[in-house]
């Protein structure tokens, strides 16, 4: 299938040209089922010591491009040359643990570690089947720990290697893996997105862990769709487009609108603005009521701690706070998905401890879920068959005519790129399955929307869409809408009333127009 | 080794197709090693796939291999065909031989006949639900339970034969009395036989659709019915997503209990159809020892759903293979070329270039040096 043939023998004439490239992908294509080009001929050169953004809106092929990288995805055409010692070498990437023997890491939004085993388990299991620093099946745990204290201690991260990683945060499970890519001694770090969901604090820090690194001479590839993320921290930019690469900038000789204009066009690029949208001046009747709720995390520990709050029709009311302080479990109890431990939760006139979550679901409320790919789609099915399944609610028959016509609106109105409505979703980009998610929850919500981070994989355009989306839909049909975001940026665009939770507790109401710097105290107090 | 993100329509086809012929040519060569004639086997195998007694495996199977299908899309592994095919025709051999004695009423038989069809259809889906309560209330893998409850079936069914549905007319067998002849839904033809082998071949054709024209009726309907599920049914949309994920259908506000018990009954009760008019029309009274009265469709019809990749187009077509690997088996007996193993053996060769040929269809494989 592809044409990517390994050889061992050296081209010197590019070795020679140039000294400090260590990766180098050439003429890169890929193509997906349907009329769906992935990457046309992308050329890209990493250097040494380097960080590289990659930037583009959502199906540009910045995943498509960093999965072929780490052998997730093979290219129909292309090859890939890696420095190996002196030389830059032609090489087949035909898995992610052929990639890693090669130097490759990539890190992605979900970490990628094993639950219920520690943090030295679960780094020993990529160096036994590695068998890298000399660690083989019967090396002991011991050996083990001692690499990763000197490693850790080297790049200044602190972690216990025997806590179990259920018990950590997503920033430390971010942590682990970057720990996890300095053990194997990867060469060339990708990151997919993997900052993306960290609190402003931790990602600074984690910044600085990536200086160290790429002042030791590693190269860091970091898939971001926040320009300002790609200004502060690289040297580089490069720019996707419809799977071409537009371009390739020096960091410090361009400005965040022309990045912009590279990732959207002229036209596009000036929908993007930050401005404050309307708040309105009158409210409607109480539409979700939570009095004094507790509920338990997937391992049974409080995460919600005695939580009361009243979303009213025809309001937005906003969330923010870091990840993993109870908005999850708290979404998912209103909408009847999570046991609450105690407490009482009404929407509209339904009970939820009774109803549950099809009481819920019947009087018209959207979700859009934490776990998209657990609660948001049923990835072997099309968009049509998920549109169906969560808006026909009766009958017998599915009137697929008039689901046919629901999804194409969606998919014209909120820009999904699908070859058709019957292509399964999982063979959509991460950002189109969320934009799918988006456009049908927001479509099946009559009297409520519950939603948490509604565009964090989206691109800047399609965000700024869904937040206008969703705030006219509040006002104009008078929905009471619910959004937990770990971007501020958004619930300070989008909010009428604004809380923080913090450890398991709500603190607020704030007003619309509250500084910034106040409710970021409040989020890291 | 890649897992193929797309797998081409196409391979499906290929896939079975060569599955079977590698298959083939494993179980012909373990015959080889025997010291039996290959050729020999193979005309045999090859006459099989032409052969008109085949048309009545290829009817049950395919109703059969539709029902498995709707629970195994929902990833509900229902191994219990056997048990939902034979308890369903304890109602049938009650209504027909106990009930309604059609020397009082004899315009009734429609009736009754349909009658039968449905608490057949009822029988199966019971059958079925008791696994189906095991999986959603307690967590019970619905595997051992359905298997289990074969053997129940097999009991029971049994039972009754020795006990309370022993026949009064049987010169010493153990069996029930013969269903009535009104009861009955074979229409007997007789033709010739006479001419080239392709018209021996047609005639003998059409004696056998029109002996068992109420199984052709039946698996057009049940496969209509498994179509029609599929595609417009709303629970049928549910099924499927059961199948590729629970945790979505009950953030739908769905109910994934009731979709398990529905899926699971609809099986159940087509496949009590099935034995029902299985009865009716072919063995038209239940002998002892029921679980020797067929080669155990209820496992064959596994194959044929497994064999189809879960794909509905596919299932005729992996009926049809089926059935005429079972008729090989037998004429392979009758030849004198080996015993039930070797129908056993063909299958399980199958079976394994099937799974290997599946792999490759899911998977890349790609050999670097």
């Amino acid at each position: 299938m592809s044409n990517v043939v390994l050889s061992t023998s050296v081209d010197t004439s590019i070795a020679e040209n140039a000294e400090n490239v260590i990766l180098s992908a050439r003429n890169i294509s890929k193509s997906f089922p349907g009329p769906v080009i992935a990457l046309d001929r992308v050329s890209l050169d990493l250097y040494t010591g380097e960080i590289l953004a990659l930037l583009g809106e959502n199906g540009s092929g910045k995943s498509t491009f960093v999965k072929i990288l780490y052998g997730i995805y093979t290219p129909d055409h292309g090859e890939i040359l890696v420095r190996i010692g002196r030389v830059l070498e032609k090489v087949v990437i035909s898995s992610p643990a052929d990639a890693m023997s090669k130097g490759i890491l990539m890190v992605s939004q979900v970490p990628q570690l094993i639950s219920k085993l520690t943090i030295a388990e679960n780094i020993a299991l990529t160096l036994t089947s590695l068998r890298l620093r000399g660690v083989k099946s019967f090396t002991s745990l011991t050996k083990i720990l001692k690499i990763i204290c000197e490693e850790s201690e080297r790049i200044g991260i602190k972690i216990d290697p025997n806590e179990k990683v259920y018990n950590l945060t997503y920033t430390q499970k971010q942590l682990v893996e970057i720990l996890k890519a300095m053990i194997v001694d990867a060469k060339i770090l990708l990151l997919d997105e993997a900052l993306t969901y960290l609190p402003l604090l931790e990602r600074k820090r984690l910044y600085q862990a990536l200086y160290k690194l790429r002042d030791q001479g590693k190269s860091i590839v970091i898939i971001t769709h926040k320009i300002p993320e790609a200004m502060e921290i690289s040297s580089r930019i490069a720019v996707l487009r419809a799977g071409k690469l537009v371009g390739v900038v020096n960091t410090q000789e361009t400005t965040i609108d022309q990045v912009r204009v590279m990732m959207f066009g002229e036209e596009r690029a000036k929908q993007i603005s930050y401005i404050k949208m309307q708040t309105i001046s009158s409210r409607g009747e109480p539409r979700i009521v939570v009095k004094d709720l507790h509920v338990e995390d997937d391992y049974g520990r409080e995460i919600v701690k005695g939580v009361d709050l009243t979303v009213h029709a025809g309001e937005v009311v906003g969330i923010a706070g870091i990840a993993g302080n109870g908005q999850r479990e708290l979404l998912e109890a209103i909408v009847g998905l999570r046991k609450m431990r105690s407490g009482e939760i009404y929407v509209g006139n339904v009970n939820v401890k009774k109803k549950g979550v099809k009481g819920v679901r019947e009087i018209g409320v959207g979700f859009i879920p934490d776990r998209l790919l657990e609660h948001g789609i049923s990835p072997e099915e099309s968009i049509l068959e998920n549109i169906a399944a969560s808006t026909v609610r009766s009958g017998v028959n599915i009137p697929w005519n008039v689901i046919e016509e629901i999804s194409r609106e969606l998919i014209n109105l909120y820009q999904i790129l699908t070859p058709s409505t019957r292509t399964p979703v999982k063979y959509l980009s991460g950002g189109n399955i969320l934009k799918t998610i988006v456009a049908r929850e927001i479509e099946n919500a009559k009297k409520a929307l519950v939603a948490c981070n509604p565009t964090r994989t989206l691109d800047e355009v399609s965000a700024i869409y869904v937040r206008r989306k969703i705030k006219e839909k509040t006002v104009n049909e008078n929905l009471a809408v619910l959004i937990a975001s770990e971007d501020l940026d958004e619930i300070l665009m989008v909010s009428d009333v604004i809380y923080v939770m913090n450890s398991g507790r709500l603190y607020g109401p704030l007003a619309p127009e509250t500084p910034r710097e106040e409710v970021e105290k409040l989020m890291v107090m | 080794m890649l897992k193929r993100k797309i797998v081409p329509k196409y391979y499906t086809w290929i896939s079975t197709v060569a599955s079977l012929t590698l298959g083939i040519l494993v179980y012909l060569i373990i015959t080889l090693l025997a010291g039996i004639n290959p050729l020999e086997v193979l005309v045999n195998i090859a006459r099989s796939f032409i052969s008109p007694s085949i048309v009545k495996d290829f009817f049950v199977l395919i109703a059969m291999g539709c029902a498995l299908l709707i629970s195994f899309r929902a990833a509900l592994w229902n191994i219990g065909g056997e048990g939902q095919f034979y308890i369903a025709m304890i109602p049938g051999v009650l209504l027909t031989l106990f009930i309604f004695n059609p020397r009082y009423n004899p315009a009734s038989a429609p009736l009754v006949i349909l009658l039968v069809a449905l608490t057949g259809a009822i029988m199966g889906a019971l059958w079925a639900l008791i696994a189906a309560l095991f999986r959603a209330y307690l967590k019970i893998d619905e595997v051992p339970v359905t298997l289990i409850l074969n053997y129940i079936a097999y009991y029971i069914v049994n039972y009754l034969v020795f006990g309370p549905f022993k026949g009064r007319y049987v010169y010493g067998y153990l069996r029930t009395d013969e269903i009535p002849e009104i009861y009955r839904l074979n229409v007997r033809i007789y033709l010739p036989m006479r001419g080239d082998p392709l018209q021996v071949a047609l005639q003998g054709l059409t004696v056998q659709l029109a002996y068992y024209i109420a199984l052709l009726i039946l698996a057009v309907v049940v496969y209509a019915f498994t179509w029609w599920f599929f595609k417009y049914c709303r629970l049928g949309l549910y099924t499927k997503i059961h199948g590729s994920n629970p945790s979505y259908l009950q953030a739908m506000g769905v109910s994934v209990n009731h979709t398990i018990l529905l899926a699971m009954t609809i099986s159940g009760a087509l496949i009590g159809l099935t034995g029902s008019m299985y009865l009716l029309s072919e063995l038209g009274r239940i002998p002892y020892e029921i679980e020797r009265q067929t080669a155990g469709y209820g496992y064959l019809a596994i194959l044929v759903s497994w064999l189809s990749l879960l794909d509905l187009k596919m299932i005729p077509f992996s009926a049809y293979i089926v059935s005429a690997l079972r008729n090989a088996g037998i004429a392979l007996q009758v030849a004198g070329l080996g015993g039930v193993e070797q129908s056993l053996l063909l299958i399980g060769a199958i079976l394994l270039t099937y799974s290997i040929t599946r792999f490759l269809v899911e998977y890349e494989v790609r050999v670097e040096w």
